[in-house]
């Protein structure tokens, strides 16, 4: 019998705190989750390794901004193609703002000083931005001095790796969210033989769930080792 | 919040990929009415990118949700009140808050919530002198010094003053950045007069950062007649600097020699003591009692500016409020683990004398050697009252690591270099610059 093939619907899960797996960084969801709702903290610099979740943090950021009733905005920025400053036009009134690896702006002198009169006159106007960087502000290579004590000033959170314990955590909620359940066994197999950072593990649960769902078979053990012989199918 | 809209959103959300939803859709703002919907994007870049790359989908799931009913119009606009764009209308803050005055000022800066101590009590004085006479005292009035020392609270506390003293007065504060901004609108807009007419009417311009004049050429040229205007009919004038105007690469040398007509003050980077000072300050502001060890160790350990001092003190308490736990020296080191560890990377014995021996253009090897010329010797001190300072290292560590001296050498370099410091002007600015090097 020719295998099933499962409908190749991609379901494009927005970015919540709710989808979000915290592990040991509870705290940083706290502040940020604060930060919005009773507009405490007016910078948040939140830094950490790739693939601890950042752009997911800050899209949640924005998801929660909105849900209580404020104007968000949220750009990522791509070191390889950098989009034109007036991107930061007349985003003073916005009331959060979000900007994921804002290190790519280092050393850029006409997006240092874009950013830096934009800081500046979003800060005046009492609203609150968080920044994401995969280093803490001291390391970054920005020139212009006053932007580089202006990044020091808020509160600088950093992303935590996950501990093996937070991994298998992060598995079981993935796999939950995706409505299929993943025993230890598997859970910790995965951990020894794959990439464990969240992106290449929520990538590598994604396609084991289209490969179960083909076989109709659960999750198990001896179904993955099977797996692994045609390493295509994961 | 327009209901149809919602409904797009909900339907827009499982259809765009998360990265375009949260940068490009959600930001619009919808405005109904009875044929049409009004999509508000913040500025032209996204009103661009929305209609090459999103509007048909926009027209389609509005279509389908309006049944028809609405068509969409996408342009610029936000719904709460616009920013002051330009200077006609500097009196509309863009979201009034407590904080804020119309003029730019920021109520929350003021000579009593300023802490003085060495390395800015000139310029405190200087600046009290201006507020209490206005265009008399010292005209202008010119603080500089590096980056997040204190200056931009100085001036907003002049603003600030007056106004206590004279609410009619005219004070308007900006970065040198928004009168450049302000002068290509008004160039565009051919309305320079009235550019002309609104900074040189003012009772007392603040201008901060002036060294990003520097090579705006035109806009040099329309600062340097607002400010003879205003200096003619004795209305004051305060700017700001990073350093000393003179300076200044790309600045013309008659707005030089004009910024240095009144008074030029220096701010320093703070003591240690005055670190300590501004913490339980800050600290006592948001009400948080703040023990005196844990101000002393996190001025120990953050030796820079006020901006890394405040950056700090934020961390610990917002950890103390998580963790729900006590605020002690070490609550403090576990919390600022992090920081401490990176500044402990950035400033170590190596890298101040490598900074040192750049500074006086010697070699690395002298700072070690048995030279006693006074050309490397003053150097090895004040490296060795640096590292002392900057780093944790005890007086037989800092020995060892020049060139294996004893502890005792240090104890002298350190209490002779101090007692320089107070003395000699020279001494006291070369480790000045030193100190703002290495904690950048």
């Amino acid at each position: 019998m020719a295998e099933q093939l499962p409908l190749q619907f991609e379901f494009n899960t927005q970015q919540t705190f709710h989808n979000y797996y915290p592990g040991s960084n509870q705290e940083i969801v706290a502040h940020l989750q604060e930060a919005i709702i009773h507009r405490t903290e007016q910078l948040i610099f939140l830094w950490g390794e790739p693939g601890l979740g950042k752009t997911h943090l800050l899209r949640a950021s924005c998801q929660l901004a909105y849900e209580q009733q404020q104007s968000s905005f949220m750009i990522s920025l791509n070191p390889e193609a950098l989009p034109d400053v007036s991107i930061l036009d007349d985003l003073d009134a916005i009331e959060s703002v979000c900007i994921d690896n804002i290190d790519a702006i280092a050393g850029i002198d006409e997006w240092e000083h874009a950013f830096f009169n934009f800081f500046n006159r979003h800060r005046d106007n009492d609203q609150h931005l968080i920044l994401s960087a995969s280093s803490p502000p001291v390391y970054l290579t920005v020139q212009l001095a006053d932007l580089k004590t202006r990044l020091n000033w808020g509160l600088t959170l950093k992303l935590k790796a996950l501990t093996d314990n937070d991994s298998l955590g992060a598995l079981t909620f993935k796999a939950d969210s995706l409505g299929f359940e993943i025993s230890p066994q598997v859970g910790r197999f995965l951990l020894t033989h794959f990439a464990r950072d969240l992106p290449s593990l929520w990538a590598l649960l994604d396609r084991l769930d289209v490969a179960s769902l083909a076989a109709k078979r659960k999750l198990t053990l001896p179904f993955l080792k099977q797996l692994l012989k045609t390493p295509s199918d994961v | 919040m327009s209901p149809i809209w919602n409904n797009c959103l909900a339907k827009l959300e499982n259809e765009i990929s998360a990265a375009d939803f949260s940068t490009w859709i959600r930001p619009l703002q919808a405005v109904e009415s009875e044929n049409q919907i009004r999509l508000l994007a913040p500025n032209r870049f996204v009103l661009d990118w929305v209609k090459q790359h999103h509007f048909k989908k926009l027209e389609e799931v509005i279509h389908d949700f309006s049944n028809g009913a609405l068509t969409l119009q996408l342009e610029i606009g936000s719904k709460q009140s616009a920013p002051p764009k330009s200077f006609s209308k500097p009196a509309a803050p863009v979201v009034a808050t407590n904080k804020s005055r119309p003029n730019n000022l920021n109520r929350a800066f003021t000579f009593e919530n300023f802490v003085e101590g060495k390395s800015n009590q000139l310029a405190k004085a200087a600046s009290i002198q201006v507020s209490e006479n206005m265009g008399k005292a010292y005209n202008p009035l010119l603080i500089y010094g590096g980056s997040g020392l204190g200056k931009t609270h100085m001036m907003h506390a002049i603003g600030n003053a007056i106004l206590e003293k004279k609410p009619s007065a005219n004070v308007i504060y900006l970065h040198s950045e928004k009168f450049v901004q302000d002068m290509v609108k008004a160039l565009q807009q051919n309305s320079i007069n009235t550019f002309k007419e609104y900074y040189r009417g003012v009772d007392a311009l603040l201008i901060d950062d002036i060294q990003f004049f520097a090579g705006k050429e035109r806009s040099q040229e329309e600062f340097f007649h607002t400010f003879n205007t205003l200096l003619e009919k004795k209305h004051q004038v305060v700017l700001t600097c990073d350093k000393y105007p003179k300076e200044i690469v790309g600045l013309e040398d008659r707005l030089k020699s004009r910024f240095g007509w009144g008074l030029p003050v220096a701010v320093e980077p703070p003591d240690f003591e005055t670190r300590a000072a501004i913490l339980l300050k800050k600290a006592h502001q948001v009400n948080v009692d703040l023990p005196q060890e844990v101000a002393f160790f996190i001025a120990k350990r953050i030796p820079s500016n006020v901006r890394d001092l405040e950056g700090a003190l934020r961390r610990v308490i917002a950890n103390a409020q998580f963790t729900g736990k006590p605020i002690t020296t070490e609550f403090t080191k576990e919390a600022l683990h992090d920081l401490i560890s990176l500044q402990d990377k950035l400033i170590n014995i190596d890298n101040i004398q490598k900074t040192v021996a750049e500074y006086f253009k010697i070699r690395i090897a002298d700072l070690s050697s048995k030279n006693r010329r006074q050309s490397v010797t003053r150097p090895r001190q004040i490296a060795m009252t640096l590292a002392r300072e900057l780093t944790s290292h005890s007086y037989p560590e800092i020995g060892d690591a020049f060139g294996g001296r004893d502890h005792t050498t240090v104890i002298n370099a350190v209490k002779r270099v101090n007692e320089l410091k107070e003395s000699d002007i020279k001494v006291s600015e070369d480790y000045a610059n030193l100190l703002r090097t290495l904690s950048h």
